[in-house]
């Protein structure tokens, strides 16, 4: 834990950079990536032709495909680095992101449900919620089991809490197995696809609930950063110091969860985001989790954003999965970190 | 006079399976984007392969790579389809995902989603579906009279002959392990069918991994295995798969085991009747020289 502790805290004793600045550039750095995302694509359009003509096609491209894309990408980037950050802080373990807590094994257990048992059972307006809501509920539900069994057995100890995940992605890993050996090809190509995560599949009526249902989510998290930042001390030492920790624990960790549920519901598993951009803007603006959510938002963002524009522009005009880009760039970073601490 | 209710019957099944309304002729079929690989197939057998514009990335034949790539069937990009400027999008029963194809239909460019039925009659459907969309009726009547149909009737002429259905087992590759069946359902069911041949593994439906028992247990006297185009490996793997000295295909002397190429049979275009032709012919020869023969044959062609 202490080397763990390490990682996670890479500021502690360093002087730190006048930190408003940097999360400026931050901001920045997210517009430059929105403009970049939403200027750039397979059809090529121009400022004219965005403005232009109502029914020109590349207007409605811009507006009915590119743009809630973008937004998509954007959010579920933002949702997923705060709630890596949340889940980091809380846990004191670098590691966390909400993977390890089971949760996207929940929303892809939920998903893959819907694209084996529904295709072709499922019809009318509602059709198009299914698979998402199946996916949140997954989540939801991922988290509420950990929450009773860690209520029961433990006393909801961390250690509980990362233990009792690591079974429940081994068991969302059998039933992911399961629904695997029940799909006929296509299902088993569409499932497969879907765990690659895509952004592809936002549009409009999708993305607004979705939006909603991701802030009022992860907003909770932005008033917990001065009872994570005691939380490093150490549980008992936080406890002592006025922090209701069993709140902080079950606010977290289900905000986090629903948060991610209602992300990943739409773009399937989107890889490392949650994991390294924490770490990333821990480099840039230290330990405290008042600037690191924040930072994290707007950088995971501005990352998301930019992968999903290289995923969908590299092969143009077909699409690659959006996570082997993010892993892609996520893993040798992961790895660049650990060696740089390590002696 | 059974049979002849029978058939009635079927025909109105499948004409029915088949909606009309699918297959009307387009208002403007100049850019096709094509998603699956039958159907590029087919529009290249009606010989309107200047209209296509863009294909998926199953669309391998008969020109790989001529056309941009709109990615993988069931993966499509809206953007990038659009970004092709078709008047008219051809896909298969399976293309997706619906959101993208919902998109696409959303801001105006006409799809087609063209029914997908696993067997000759199935075919032959297919491609008068394509070529009304495309309104080349005319045409199309006159190919499928010259090169189609008497592929088909050879292949009645399969049920006709008296002789028994020959016990096959159709593989794909090795999986977890164990060789990957055929079951109910499946293309290559529908391709074994049209073969006029017994599928011995109809016990599951789908694609299945299927244990060294089980192959045991079902006893073909034949294996067929498709190898992917080009990338090679699963046939080795199931020659080399213990349990095929248990079954009476790997017990004959010339072992009975035939190897084809998985894109040319199961995309359910036009070679796939020519190679349940191919298929009928092998399954009914004792002997049908050692896989590597077999496939040396595949390769020339």
């Amino acid at each position: 834990m202490n080397s763990a502790a390490a990682l996670a805290l890479p500021a502690v004793g360093r002087p730190l950079p006048n930190r408003a600045p940097v999360l400026a550039l931050l901001a920045a750095a997210l517009l430059g990536a929105l403009a970049l995302a939403l200027a750039i694509g397979a059809m090529p359009m121009s400022f004219a032709d965005i403005l232009g003509e109502e029914t020109a096609l590349q207007r409605l491209v811009f507006i009915e495909i590119r743009a809630p894309r973008v937004a998509l990408a954007g959010l579920v980037g933002a949702v997923l680095a705060v709630s890596g950050a949340a889940l980091q802080g809380l846990f004191r373990n670098p590691l966390a992101d909400p993977g390890l807590i089971g949760v996207s094994s929940g929303a892809a257990l939920g998903a893959v449900a819907v694209i084996v048992l529904g295709s072709g059972r499922l019809a009318g307006p509602l059709t198009a919620y299914a698979l998402p809501l199946a996916a949140m509920l997954g989540a939801v539900l991922v988290t509420l089991f950990l929450w009773a069994f860690a209520a029961r057995y433990g006393q909801f100890s961390i250690v509980t809490i990362l233990l009792v995940g690591i079974a429940v992605n081994a068991l969302a890993a059998v039933g992911l197995g399961a629904f695997q050996y029940l799909s006929d090809e296509g299902q088993l190509r569409t499932l497969t696809f879907w765990m690659l995560g895509s952004f592809g599949r936002a549009n409009w009526p999708t993305v607004l609930p979705a939006a909603l249902a991701m802030a009022a989510a992860a907003a909770p998290l932005f008033f917990a950063t001065r009872a994570l930042d005691l939380m490093q001390l150490g549980e008992s030492e936080a406890f002592h110091l006025g922090v209701a920790v069993q709140r902080l624990k079950r606010r977290v960790i289900l905000c986090a969860a629903a948060a991610v549920g209602a992300g990943v519901a739409l773009s399937g598993i989107i890889g490392f985001v949650g994991l390294v951009v924490p770490h990333l803007v821990r480099l840039l603006l230290g330990a405290s989790h008042r600037w690191v959510l924040p930072g994290a938002a707007l950088l995971g963002a501005a990352l998301t954003v930019l992968a999903d524009l290289l995923a969908r522009t590299v092969a143009a005009p077909a699409e690659v999965p959006v996570s082997l880009v993010t892993s892609a760039l996520g893993a040798p970073f992961f790895l660049w970190l650990i060696a740089r601490v390590r002696p | 006079m059974r049979s002849l209710l029978c058939a009635a019957a079927a025909l109105l099944a499948g004409s029915w399976l088949l909606p009309a309304a699918a297959c009307e002729t387009a208002e403007d079929s100049s850019r096709i984007a094509v998603a699956g690989g039958s159907l590029t197939e087919i529009i290249y057998f009606l010989g309107a392969e200047e209209r296509i514009k863009a294909v998926d990335s199953t669309s391998n034949f008969p020109e790989p790579e001529r056309f941009p790539s709109i990615g993988y069937v069931r993966a499509l990009d809206a953007e990038g389809l659009l970004s092709m400027r078709p008047t008219l999008v051809l896909g298969e029963d399976d293309m997706g995902p619906p959101e993208a194809v919902a998109a696409v239909r959303r801001l105006g460019v006409p799809v087609v989603r063209v029914p997908e039925v696993h067997s000759a009659f199935g075919i032959l459907a297919k491609v008068r579906c394509v070529a009304a969309v495309l309104n080349l009726r005319t045409e199309a009547e006159g190919l499928l009279e010259a090169k189609l149909s008497p592929m088909v009737e050879a292949l009645a002429r399969l049920r006709s002959d008296g002789a028994d259905r020959p016990k096959a087992a159709f593989l794909l590759g090795i999986r977890d392990g164990a060789p990957v069946g055929a079951g109910r359902g499946t293309s290559a069911h529908g391709l074994l069918r049209m073969a006029f041949a017994q599928n011995v593994l109809d016990g599951f439906e789908g694609w299945k991994p299927v244990s060294m028992e089980a192959m045991a247990g079902a006893a073909p006297d034949y294996i067929v295995i498709a190898e992917r185009g080009g990338a090679g490996g699963g046939a080795d793997q199931v020659l080399a798969h213990p349990a095929l000295p248990t079954t009476p295909a790997g017990r004959a002397p010339g072992r009975r085991l035939i190897v084809m190429d998985g894109m040319a049979i199961l995309g359910f275009g036009p070679r796939t009747l020519q190679a349940a032709l191919r298929l009928a012919s092998l399954l009914r020869t004792e002997a049908p020289a050692a896989a590597a023969a077999v496939r040396r044959v595949e390769s020339r062609e």
